[in-house]
């Protein structure tokens, strides 16, 4: 055929066309083969997302990384599902009398690489994580130890953190700043995990390596596959474990869905393409519970919603910010919106802490401005109007990117201007960082959506790290000295008086109410039809290594 | 000829200098900060706030960013996401996927718009033509999450027939409902383009010509009304590829594909500047080649299209 200029033409393009559709092909070989999620031989599949951070202990504080962390690792002491704690690692844990003091024995433990688990594994990985710069994000969780500041950064960039200190490779002490009777509760959080020798390089740094394929001494270890990026997290039981939470099924897949869909996940349980999925979407909310295709679950959980109104704000300070607050509390009907905008996903809150705790109840006296009371709260607003009359306009902040939040800032915004008669309104931002930038760096000038995930099932983590003064995450800056000494002296005592004084603390705010609670999100849940021992434990997740099929 | 296409190459060296720095500048102009995002509801000290900008390049000037970005992304050095993957291999795992996606869409597109198209040119007015502009009218008003959640829930959950969604193990046979979604309404686009694009050239003087000739119905409309038609028509077939690959993010969001626009709405949420650019100016980059291919198809359709 002759070349013409047509045909040569056609070549290029040709070419062009050819070589996008070889790098297609190229790349798609790689995502071929490997373990599917799918269904047989007991290995459960997990809704999960693509870690955010390398998959260290102290660096890992998303749940995309989360989840498998808490599979793959042991702590000192591991959480039943009734938010009560076992020893793990720990053969006992014992401290002083005063309780500032926490010596610690280790049982034999060995890491999945055959090495021991001692003392010294735990006191390097936490001196490493609350060294900033290690660049850890979970530093915050060794503020209470001696040695440490607010943020639990080493003080004067210290490489070792000074309360802690090993006596013999079974054995090490704990000092703490402050009498805790409740410590140990802490220490099955994942930030507290060991680390091994192995991990580190011949500068002292966490390899890279082992972000990528941590070894740990948990209930499961990594499979041969491990972490594929962006695709899934395969792991199996780890044969030499020894402690409680011995698996009952041969493996877990964390499948990560794109963009975190929860949808999609949806959609593949009904089709028994996925086992698991901790999280129901918006969308199927209203029908979850109905739906024949799945196993829904639906109970209060440990997450505490509120909002925040600074005591900076004009007109919300001293006896006028008092009254005022407590009038916009009375003004929301949480059981109005948790019932139509939440379809019984959340549980109007009745004190600051969750129905989930140990010691927890719904009579904490003062609690009638939790609830909805038009009249009271117009009375209240009058009073506070003539201490300073009220102008301009109540503002509520939220951050746009979360599924519910928009309508929850609308409602409650609505309510408040119906009931107190004055000019309110949601104020979004698009993201969560910078509604968090504004509120870290104090310069926002309205009320703002705030909430608590908690580190450790106890009420007192509810209530000290947000409320007391100058407390990590007070983001109202709010003080009383005798809230202050209230938890102080909870945190020392023991069994029921220990309750009543959280009670007396918890009265205090519901005078003050530095936040405005909201209510307790609830822990839903959609399962496969043959997905056996399904609980969740008090971080609103299953007990993995129970479930079967 | 090829030194047309060597011109057109060199043109995209200052589009990816543009495109970058248009980018830096809109992603710095983004409020807040992706180190309390990273942080996200616990507490995190300035010196590990600083410690982890500086890491991520993020405390540079604009300016010293993006120079650092063009300098590397000559050696395709395009730095590391959050979670310590190069952007690099981001792309080339999450590229694949998508690529066949908007290849499949478009030949679903192309194939039947086309067809369905001639046919509703050529016999203007008719029953064919009135139904196809109808079903056309609605394909374009429905968005295209409707179609995908309704067509997934149909043939996905209650009738079996496809895997509802993708997941990471993609095959050409699981991304054929995504692929049919996507291209539902483009194609739709593409049948009205043609439609007209054919009706006009059935009147045109080298098809009178060509009739007066005396060849045959069937000739004519191949060889002069179909081909000539053909240019808008590729022409809003080929940019559109680019724009399938970017716009894909809600077709792979609901069948859960791990492609690039989901690889990038995620970047954008955490704010990782280096990654959103990289992928970006990739996608210009698709852009580029693609209008460049369109262009060479034109000569190719219509003679009267010559390049020196």
């Amino acid at each position: 055929m002759r070349l013409t200029r047509r045909t040569r033409l056609a070549g290029v393009a040709m070419i062009a066309a050819a070589s996008l559709t070889l790098a297609a092909c190229g790349g798609g070989s790689d995502s071929e083969g490997g373990s599917g999620g799918g269904s047989g031989d007991n290995v459960i599949t997990v809704y999960g997302t693509n870690p955010q951070n390398p998959l260290i202990p102290t660096a890992t504080n998303e749940v995309g990384g989360g989840d498998p962390l808490n599979n793959l690792f042991s702590g000192l002491t591991a959480y039943n599902s009734d938010g009560s704690t076992v020893n793990e690692v720990a053969e006992s844990i014992e401290p002083n009398d005063d309780k500032t003091l926490w010596t610690v024995k280790l049982k034999p433990w060995k890491f999945t690489d055959g090495t021991d688990v001692t003392a010294e594994s735990f006191v390097k990985a936490w001196n490493y994580g609350a060294n900033a710069a290690n660049k850890q994000l979970n530093n915050y969780f060794f503020y209470p130890i001696e040695g440490t500041d607010d943020n639990g950064n080493t003080l004067d960039d210290a490489t070792e953190i000074s309360g802690l200190k090993v006596i013999d490779p079974t054995s090490f002490t704990i000092k703490l700043k402050k009498p805790e009777s409740d410590f140990p509760l802490r220490l099955g959080y994942s930030a507290y995990f060991p680390v091994p020798d192995a991990a580190y390089d011949s500068s002292g740094k966490i390899t890279k390596a082992y972000g990528e394929r941590p070894i740990g001494n948990g209930p499961y270890q990594l499979t041969k596959s491990g972490w594929e990026r962006n695709k899934q997290i395969a792991m199996e039981p780890n044969p030499d474990y020894t402690g409680s939470h011995k698996p009952e099924n041969k493996g877990l897949v964390f499948k990560f869905y794109a963009g975190g869909g929860t949808d999609a996940a949806y959609t593949d349980v009904q089709s028994n393409n996925l086992d698991v999925l901790d999280q129901v979407p918006p969308s199927a909310l209203k029908t979850f519970e109905k739906d024949s295709k799945i196993n829904a679950f639906n109970e209060a959980g440990s997450n505490f919603s509120s909002f925040t109104i600074p005591e900076r704000l004009k007109h919300f300070s001293g006896e006028e910010g008092q009254l005022r607050r407590a009038a916009i509390s009375m003004a929301i009907n949480r059981k109005l919106i948790t019932e139509k905008i939440f379809n019984n996903t959340r549980t109007p809150a009745t004190d600051f802490t969750s129905p989930v705790l140990d010691g927890w109840t719904k009579d904490v006296p003062g609690n009638e401005v939790l609830q909805y009371n038009a009249d009271e709260a117009k009375k209240k607003w009058a009073e506070a109007d003539a201490i300073s009359k009220w102008d301009g306009s109540f503002q509520l902040a939220f951050n746009n990117d979360g599924a519910g939040n928009k309508e929850f800032a609308d409602a409650v915004t609505n309510q408040i201007s119906t009931v107190l008669g004055i000019d309110s309104s949601p104020k979004p931002y698009p993201t969560f960082d910078e509604l968090r930038k504004e509120v870290t760096d104090r310069t926002i000038k309205t009320a703002f959506r705030t909430g608590w995930q908690a580190d450790y099932p106890s009420m007192l983590n509810y209530l000290g790290p947000i409320y007391a003064t100058k407390a990590g995450s007070n983001d109202g800056d709010y003080s009383n000295k005798q809230f202050d000494n209230l938890i102080s002296e909870a945190s020392s005592a023991e069994g029921d008086a220990r309750y009543d004084l959280i009670s007396q603390a918890q009265t205090l705010l519901l005078t003050d109410l530095p936040a405005v609670p909201l209510w307790y999100q609830n822990a839903t849940a959609a399962t496969s039809k043959d997905l056996k021992g399904f609980e969740f434990n008090w971080q609103q997740k299953p007990d993995y290594y129970k479930l079967t099929k | 000829m090829w030194w047309y296409v060597g011109k057109r190459l060199l043109q995209t060296i200052p589009v990816f200098l543009g495109a970058t720095l248009i980018l830096f500048i809109l992603l710095k102009l983004r409020p807040g900060d992706p180190i309390l995002n990273l942080a996200g509801n616990k507490p995190v000290s300035q010196e590990v706030r600083d410690a982890l900008a500086a890491q991520y390049h993020l405390d540079d000037p604009l300016f010293v960013q993006w120079l650092q970005f063009a300098k590397n992304a000559i050696t395709l050095n395009f730095g590391e996401t959050f979670a310590g993957q190069p952007v690099f291999d981001l792309i080339k795992q999450t590229f694949p996927v998508t690529v066949v996606l908007a290849v499949m869409a478009l030949a679903i597109d192309a194939i039947l718009g086309i067809t369905l198209g001639t046919i509703a040119g050529l016999r203007r007015n008719g029953w064919f033509d009135s139904s196809a502009l109808v079903v056309s009218l609605l394909l374009l008003s429905v968005p295209i999450f409707v179609v995908g959640f309704v067509m997934q829930l149909v043939f996905g959950v209650k009738l079996g027939w496809v895997e509802p969604t993708v997941g990471p193990d993609w095959n050409i046979g699981k991304l054929l409902l995504p692929a049919i979604v996507l291209a539902i309404a483009n194609f739709a686009y593409t049948i009205r383009l043609t439609r007209t694009s054919v009706a006009e050239n059935l009147t045109a003087d080298h098809v009178r010509t060509a009739r007066a000739k005396g060849l045959s119905n069937g000739l004519v409309v191949r060889r002069h009304v179909l081909r000539n038609s053909l240019v808008p028509v590729v022409t809003y077939i080929g940019i559109n590829l680019g724009s399938l690959m970017a716009g894909a993010i809600i077709t792979e969001t609901i069948f859960n594909i791990p492609g690039i626009g989901n690889a990038a709405y995620t970047a954008i949420q955490k704010g990782e500047t280096s990654t959103v650019v990289a992928i970006v100016t990739f996608m210009v980059l698709v852009y580029v080649l693609m209008s460049l291919l369109v262009d060479l198809i034109y000569a190719v359709l219509d003679p009267r299209i010559r390049y020196v």
